[in-house]
């Protein structure tokens, strides 16, 4: 290779760190900065920053509205995942096992709640609750459909996926050695995708603890989800006991990131499917 | 054994009798609380437009969306709406490529998990808090104003946020990784070979990438574009605090006409038109995606 392409080869790969920097910078830093924020000792985060303290971390446990919002979503976020991982995975495997016409429109009907804005979805149901009236409206089990809806097509997308990739012929060799198509299922096939099952479920859990859209017409003050209650007080000023609760949200996606990446290969996974 | 049993027979019950019993929980929740409120949300913007209470009269008309094209502080919005998402769209691809590039070309197990668990982190993190972040580094008394007067370099804030700079900000933070997951698969499915076969006759590497990798990535690039494009125009949340309300795209009329005035005709119909541009970019983007998948839809 002559100099002089050896040194172009070195400029594209600058160029391309360059710009990963950027684009590392741009989705981490307002991150550090809440972090920061949470930990700082001021009242405010300035230039250049005061101190560290653990004050807003307390403040944040003894705060009424932050440390029940974040409570209330946690719970919230329970509830939706265990029961979009049962309803998504029931559904995923019928879609995927069992063809009959109709079956793509299936899919992409289980899948349609992420290409609906999610303020559409939340007034639609909200007018939907409002106009039955069947006790739905601002309440908590409206709240849970809601986020159902919106958290099913992550758990129907990663199981789908991991059915596929799964090798058929290893279920058909059960079948072949005499075990029942039930059997055959359950012992050959689900232990192959219960990781997709799982990380569908880490999935519809982050994403029902981050939702905000949704939940923006379901809201009361009784009902408040994390998300809800820091766009309130957003809407006003920039509190440091709001910044410790998102550390604690921060750590909440963290962590189940790290069990995502144990137990899908993430260099398979490219997020949403709209496929 | 009763116990192994009983639970035999009731998964024997769904899998090998009434395969239907499997989805049939999902798709009534789906007919119920997802096909009937959307349908209604339609069916209740051609509907004669009043104030304070959600009556449906059946007096069909279209005044709510002659009313959005006729008054400008509607129409605006839309075009607001749709120029900050096109502009959301072009600024992410030139700074997510690189970094899809360099995750797709990383071969090191340990750092490409690395690479993908921040993209999906940021990703995940609910956006309000991300905002908080952006809104303490761009607000007047923030840290890039405090930083710039601090070394004389400004006397007084810049306007940074509460404009349409900030928003754009706001949604490229928004939108970024989903830009560059809907890139990685794709580069990473250009096979070196073709990039080699180049090379060897006797294109520069950067030749190789712009006429070889660049035009090889273009399904991705469409396809993350018209994504991002679709995510961005249905922000209701980075408007919202980054603009301050001074900056107005549809979902904050959706949600003003609602929950504000009780104008359920009009707001339904800000919502539908809201819904109908989102989905045709993405109708564009799975035609494209199923180009990209070799027909598996």
């Amino acid at each position: 290779m002559s100099k002089a392409k050896i040194k172009e080869v070195n400029e594209l790969g600058t160029l391309v760190k360059i710009g990963s920097g950027i684009a590392l910078a741009i989705l981490l830093i307002p991150v550090f900065i809440v972090v920061l924020t949470g930990l700082n000792s001021g009242d405010h985060l300035t230039f250049p920053p005061e101190g560290i303290s653990l004050r807003w971390i307390f403040a944040f446990f003894r705060s009424e509205e932050f440390l029940s919002a974040f409570l209330f979503s946690f719970g919230l976020a329970l509830i939706t995942m265990t029961l979009s991982t049962i309803f998504g995975t029931l559904a995923a495997i019928f879609i995927t096992r069992f063809s009959f016409p109709g079956s793509q429109l299936l899919r992409a009907l289980f899948l349609s709640p992420l290409i609906l804005p999610g303020i559409v979805l939340g007034l639609a149901l909200y007018i939907f609750y409002v106009s039955t009236d069947i006790g739905l409206a601002r309440s908590y089990p409206g709240m849970v459909i809601a986020h159902m809806l919106v958290t099913m097509p992550y758990v129907i997308g990663t199981v789908s996926a991991s059915l596929f990739n799964f090798d058929l012929n290893l279920e058909q060799a059960a079948r072949s050695l005499g075990a029942s198509p039930l059997t055959a299922f359950r012992k050959v096939t689900l232990p192959n995708i219960s990781n997709g099952v799982m990380a569908g479920s880490v999935f519809a859990f982050i994403v029902s603890f981050g939702q905000f859209d949704v939940s923006l017409f379901m809201a009361t003050p009784n009902n408040t989800p994390l998300p809800i209650a820091l766009y309130w007080s957003l809407r006003y000023t920039f509190e440091p006991t709001a910044a410790a609760a998102g550390i604690f949200a921060i750590a909440l996606v963290i962590t189940s990131m790290l069990i995502t990446s144990k137990l899908v290969n993430l260099q398979k996974f490219s997020g949403v499917k709209f496929d | 054994m009763e116990d192994i049993k009983d639970k035999n027979n009731f998964l024997r019950i769904f899998y090998t009798y009434r395969p239907i019993l499997l989805v049939l929980p999902a798709l009534i929740l789906f007919i119920i609380f997802f096909i009937i409120p959307v349908l209604s949300m339609f069916i209740l913007a051609f509907d004669k437009p009043v104030t304070g209470v959600l009556d449906l009269q059946g007096k069909w008309t279209l005044k709510s969306f002659l009313r959005i094209y006729n008054r400008s502080l509607y129409f605006d919005a839309a075009v607001t709406s749709v120029s900050l998402a096109a502009l959301a769209s072009l600024i992410t691809l030139i700074i997510g490529y690189p970094l899809a590039y360099l995750i797709a070309k990383t071969e090191n197990v340990a750092r490409n998990t690395f690479l993908m668990i921040l993209v999906l982190c940021a990703m995940q993190l609910d956006m309000v808090i991300r905002l908080f972040g952006l809104m303490v580094l761009m607000g007047d008394n923030g840290l890039i104003n405090g930083a710039l007067m601090y070394f004389n370099i400004i006397e007084k804030p810049i306007g940074l946020m509460y404009n349409k700079l900030g928003v754009l900000v706001g949604l490229v933070q928004f939108s970024l990784p989903f830009m560059v997951l809907s890139l990685i698969g794709i580069i990473r499915g250009i096979s070196p070979t073709v990039v080699e076969a180049s090379r060897s006759l006797g294109a520069s590497p950067n030749q190789a990438f712009w006429k070889i990798i660049i035009p090889l990535s273009m399904p991705g690039i469409l396809a993350g574009t018209l994504l991002v494009f679709a995510i961005s125009i249905s922000s209701y949340i980075v408007p919202a605090l980054m603009g301050g309300w001074k900056v107005m795209v549809m979902p904050l009329h959706v949600y003003q006409q609602i929950a504000e005035m009780g104008k359920w005709q009009f707001g339904s119909a800000i919502a539908v038109v809201l819904f109908c541009t989102s989905l045709l970019s993405v109708i564009v983007y799975q035609r494209v995606a199923i180009r990209i998948g070799g027909g598996r839809a």
